[in-house]
């Protein structure tokens, strides 16, 4: 039982990271219909800068929190600018266009790749933990660490739903994903809309990016490694549902979980592959897909 | 008529691309002709992952030739020759492998391959060498790699054959109450290779495998990889192949759900990947494939060569990077006692010089009993452990040739 | 009756052919077979294009093409030629199997799909014994007598395939690829069954990118799980993308292009992702057309004034 119980909490803290990405995947394709391959790249910037930017404070004399939440912000900042300017000079001509959106955001990806190698170099990094110890819950040991992380994914979750569902932002945003052309009939500035949803989606990877650098290796490839899962949980899920996100990253995670336990790894990443296939099957638009 | 517009127009858009193809096909084809400095080319990763070993390697050649020029270059039959290293990125497959091999050995004319990383690359470039008669050195790991079929191929650093069994005897000496060992290896090539020759050397000093696992480069969740490792609660786990950062990420896992017990990554390189992000979980860890650079043994020369590197490339260098700087020393005393710079006279000569490696002693070519033909480097197998986030070497067993 | 445009592709090819026999030298010998077989590839894409999906599993059947060679030869003993027609057809079967379940979601769906089958299929080969796990398969060499005409071999068949691409574009299989992607809806209240004619084209396309990844394991004779991660799929896209989506011409042409310039990248190491995601990006955002654009533009703003002239006749 304590096994099961250990698993389950690996699965929560797994999931975390997949749902604050895959959240914004799904948005971006949500309002503007495309896929973004370069996501996993505001992700990496955000957490890059901590890796880099955190040692740097503490050792200029700042407390180990303090640096983190600023140099945390920081990245955030940078994530959200590398998305302004990836939507600026590229998405924001291809609004609707998948095919070629997606040819663009591939363009953006190796430029990243080589960009961030270049600047950061390849050595990976990690920052120490800003809560240390361990806590035990139910008899399944997690970090305090990762508990942070599970419990700062949950809060943006909500968060986002509140803005989906109560702001004038929001409402807006959901208007534009279920049909575009009613939205802009009534009045919605989709131009504005798809610039603050492509924003807000680049705001929530690097949310993500900053989490996961205490608690990760952290090189400049390490979008690629998350992009994949992210996919996954949005095919899922289907596109453009924040619920089935959430839902998407939740199987991924469980799948990584259990399957890696008890059949090994590399298995359980096939089985997730394959599952998947066989899943669209029966759901070719994924569960609440509306692509 | 627009047809007949439509048909000139495809027409001119024809033979211009034509004209394209020729033109590029020819810039291609110029070889470059240079007779004094000698090229040695480089097939490594610069890409991906594996960056950074390429990114060292690329330096070593560099500094080895930097160092034999200042130091009188090769003198072969009254000329005097300096090494040019070319490295190009393989990007760890076989597709980019060929590609780097004909663009070396067909475009450059190089004949003398310095160093060439990654098991499928390099199988590829060898398809070519041997048969163009190119004198390659590579770090690929794997008994089908060399021997009296492949006579041009020379390993420059040490492989699990050397390392494990001297490794895990020292270590289940130093912990004779160990009895069970779980083995975990990245699912790539050094992976494959290192687990099926650590698996036969546990065996060898008595203790019980309960069970060997691999798992995908790219895993960024740890946890279920731990605790898989840890469910039969074994005496010592054995990371084998498993890269400095994965294996500090793996360990730190453990050490969540509570695991202790005698800590191993057979073929780890470095300690920095390690303390980074396993901090305190790395306490303790051996490893066969390390150098540890602030010991009694360790000499000046290479004190200030690894500061270098480090400030260049990030991290203290490892025994794959070395193995770089190492051949052309080993290339330079062949040549110089063949009194040839031809590839076939080179690697005739290779088996009977010595010369001075980085790690301070001379090294010479044997493993013929493994391979059927002298073609592996023998170097010193250090121990190294972390003690206090430190990275300490325990010991050095030589080569028993 | 469509119009083929017979001699231009007659003329191109011959040229192709008198260039590979001109430049028999290895390296540029090379060169050509790597355009070539970059050609297939990007022609291949672009077959997909015409019913609108992104085909990014492309780099799985080059794969599964790829390993049917290796393994019909190595293991089986089976003759050259037989065996690059098996990779063919393995990939295509394979592909009809995929294709009916993910060609039902289309779309982004389809795409994510295809990322992730790729990278299945690369797991698996690097699980497999037989196929020499990461380490790569070896050893897979066309019959000694070959040698000298591989690189002849290996061109007329690329050229080939992809003029069997052009004729079926041109042709009502074409009209109906295309109905397809401009309106699937409408054309389903025609009568056409639209799932049946998306697994077609995604069959064609795949046995073209089956033999291009039999073509790549007798070219390179070494061939590794690497080789076929959606990296390959990036490079085809680019070579459609600049090149020129509007015909297959783009294709050939944006291989030779990137091929050739990829060929001066190789000492750039990461620099060479850079380079090639600079070229996609500026293609996408400036040259909607690709360089057939460019060149037709160009052409077209020169024989401006003939054209005109000849239409008054």
């Amino acid at each position: 039982m304590e096994l099961v119980f250990q698993l389950l909490i690996t699965t929560l803290q797994i999931s975390a990271v997949y749902i604050l990405f895959s959240l914004g995947l799904t948005l971006i394709f949500g309002v503007m219909q495309i896929v973004n391959f370069a996501h996993g790249h505001y992700f990496a910037i955000s957490a890059l800068v901590v890796v880099y930017l955190m040692p740097w404070l503490v050792e200029a004399g700042f407390p180990a929190s303090a640096a983190y939440i600023l140099s945390g912000l920081i990245g955030i900042a940078a994530a959200v600018l590398v998305g302004l300017a990836t939507y600026q000079f590229g998405f924001r001509h291809f609004q609707r266009d998948m095919v070629g959106s997606f040819i663009l955001s591939v363009g953006f990806v190796l430029l990243f790749d080589g960009l961030f190698l270049e600047s950061f170099g390849g050595a990976s990094r990690s920052v120490p933990s800003i809560v240390e110890g361990t806590v035990s819950v139910f008899g399944a040991a997690i970090t305090g660490q990762r508990l942070l992380l599970c419990f700062a994914a949950i809060l943006t979750a909500f968060a986002l739903y509140l803005v989906l569902m109560k702001s004038k932002l929001g409402s807006a945003l959901r208007a534009v994903s279920i049909d575009q052309e009613a939205a802009m009939l009534q009045g919605v500035p989709y131009n504005k809309i798809a610039f603050s949803g492509f924003l807000l989606a680049a705001g929530l990877a690097g949310i993500a990016g900053a989490l996961i650098a205490p608690v990760s290796i952290v090189t400049p490839a390490i979008g690629a490694d998350y992009i994949v899962k992210g996919f996954i949980a949005v095919i899922i899920g289907g596109l453009g549902s924040i619920p089935g996100a959430v839902i998407g990253a939740l199987f991924v995670a469980f799948v990584e979980a259990f399957g890696g336990y008890y059949y090994g790894a590399s298995t359980a990443t096939l089985a997730i592959f394959f599952l998947v296939i066989a899943f669209l099957l029966f759901k070719p638009k994924g569960l609440f897909g509306n692509g | 008529m627009k047809n007949l517009t439509n048909n000139k127009m495809q027409l001119l858009s024809n033979l211009t691309f034509s004209c394209l193809l020729t033109l590029g096909v020819a810039a291609g084809a110029v070889a470059d002709e240079s007779s004094k400095p000698i090229k040695v080319g480089l097939s490594v990763p610069m890409s991906g992952a594996a960056a950074l070993w390429g990114q060292g390697a690329d330096w070593m050649c560099k500094k080895a030739s930097e160092e034999i020029r200042d130091s009188g270059g090769v003198v072969v039959d009254g000329t005097t020759y300096n090494y040019e290293c070319i490295t190009y990125d393989n990007k760890y497959n076989a597709a980019e492998g060929a590609k780097v091999a004909r663009a070396l050995l067909q475009r450059e004319g190089v004949e003398f391959i310095g160093g060439s990383l990654g098991t499928a690359p390099v199988r590829a470039l060898q398809s070519l060498s041997e048969r163009m008669g190119v004198l390659i050195f590579t770090t690929a790991w794997g008994d089908q790699i060399k021997g009296p079929d492949y006579p041009l191929t020379f390993t420059q650093m040490n492989t699990p054959h050397e390392i494990l069994e001297p490794l895990i005897s020292y270590v289940s000496e130093a912990h004779p109450e160990a009895e069970s060992v779980a083995i975990l290896n990245p699912n790539d090539a050094t992976g494959q290779q290192t687990e099926a020759v650590s698996t036969k050397a546990w065996g060898k000093v008595g203790l019980e495998v309960v069970s060997s696992d691999f798992y995908e480069r790219g895993t960024t969740e740890y946890q279920p990889i731990a605790l898989r490792l840890a469910r039969h609660d074994p005496d010592v786990i054995d990371l084998g192949a498993t890269p400095p950062a994965e294996a500090g990420a793996i360990f730190k896992e453990l050490d969540v759900i509570g695991w202790d017990g005698v800590k191993l990554v057979e073929v780890g390189t470095g300690a920095d990947g390690l303390t980074a992000i396993g901090g305190d979980s790395v306490e303790g860890v051996y490893m066969g494939a390390a150098v540890a650079f602030n010991g009694p043994s360790v000499t000046d020369h290479q004190k200030r060569v690894n500061e270098e590197a480090r400030e260049d490339l990030g991290e203290s260098l490892n025994t794959v990077q070395i193995g770089f700087y190492d051949s052309l020393f080993a290339l330079k005393a062949a040549m110089e006692k063949s009194q040839s710079i031809e590839p076939k006279k080179v690697a005739e000569a290779l088996p009977s010089v010595t010369f001075q490696s980085f790690y301070g002693n001379t090294a010479r070519f044997g493993g013929e009993e493994t391979y059927g033909s002298p073609q592996q480097m023998m170097l010193p197998v250090i121990v190294t452990r972390i003690e206090q986030g430190e990275l300490v070497e325990l010991g050095r067993i030589n080569p028993t040739e | 009756m469509a119009n083929y445009q017979i001699p231009s592709w007659v003329i191109f090819s011959i040229f192709a052919v008198l260039a590979s026999q001109y430049f028999s030298g290895s390296h540029s010998a090379s060169i050509l077979n790597s355009i070539a077989i970059a050609a297939l590839l990007a022609g291949s894409l672009r077959f997909v294009m015409l019913i609108g999906e992104l085909n990014f599993a492309i780099a799985a059947f080059v794969g599964i093409g790829a390993y049917s060679a290796g393994v019909a030869t190595t293991m089986l003993d089976i003759s050259f030629f037989l065996a690059i027609l098996t990779s063919g057809v393995a990939a295509s079967l394979i592909s009809m199997v995929f294709g009916s379940i993910t060609l039902r979601s289309g779309g982004p769906y389809f795409l994510l799909i295809g990322f992730a089958f790729t990278e299945a299929m690369r797991i698996v080969y690097s699980k497999t014994d037989v196929l020499g796990q990461t380490s790569g398969m070896v050893g897979i060499f066309p019959p000694i007598e070959f040698d000298d005409w591989l690189s002849l071999f290996v061109i007329i068949i690329c050229l080939g395939l992809l003029f069997l691409m052009y004729v079926i574009e041109k042709s009502q299989f074409g009209t109906i690829f295309k109905s397809i992607r401009d309106n699937s809806d409408v054309t389903r209240t025609v009568g056409i069954n639209v799932l049946y004619w998306k697994v077609v084209c995604f069959a064609i396309a795949s046995f073209c990118a089956g033999i291009a990844g039999a073509l790549q394991a007798f070219v390179n004779n070494v061939i590794s799980p690497g080789d076929f991660g959606y990296l390959l799929a990036v490079f085809a896209l680019a070579y459609v993308k600049v090149g020129g989506e509007s015909s297959i011409a783009g294709s050939i042409l944006g291989a030779i292009f990137l091929v050739v310039l990829s060929e001066f990248a190789l000492a750039l190491g990461a620099g060479e992702h850079i380079f090639y995601g600079a070229a996609i990006v500026i293609a996408v955002l400036f040259m909607r057309e690709g360089i057939v654009g460019l060149v037709s533009s160009t052409i077209s703003w020169i024989t401006k004034t003939r054209a005109s002239k000849e239409e008054r006749v």
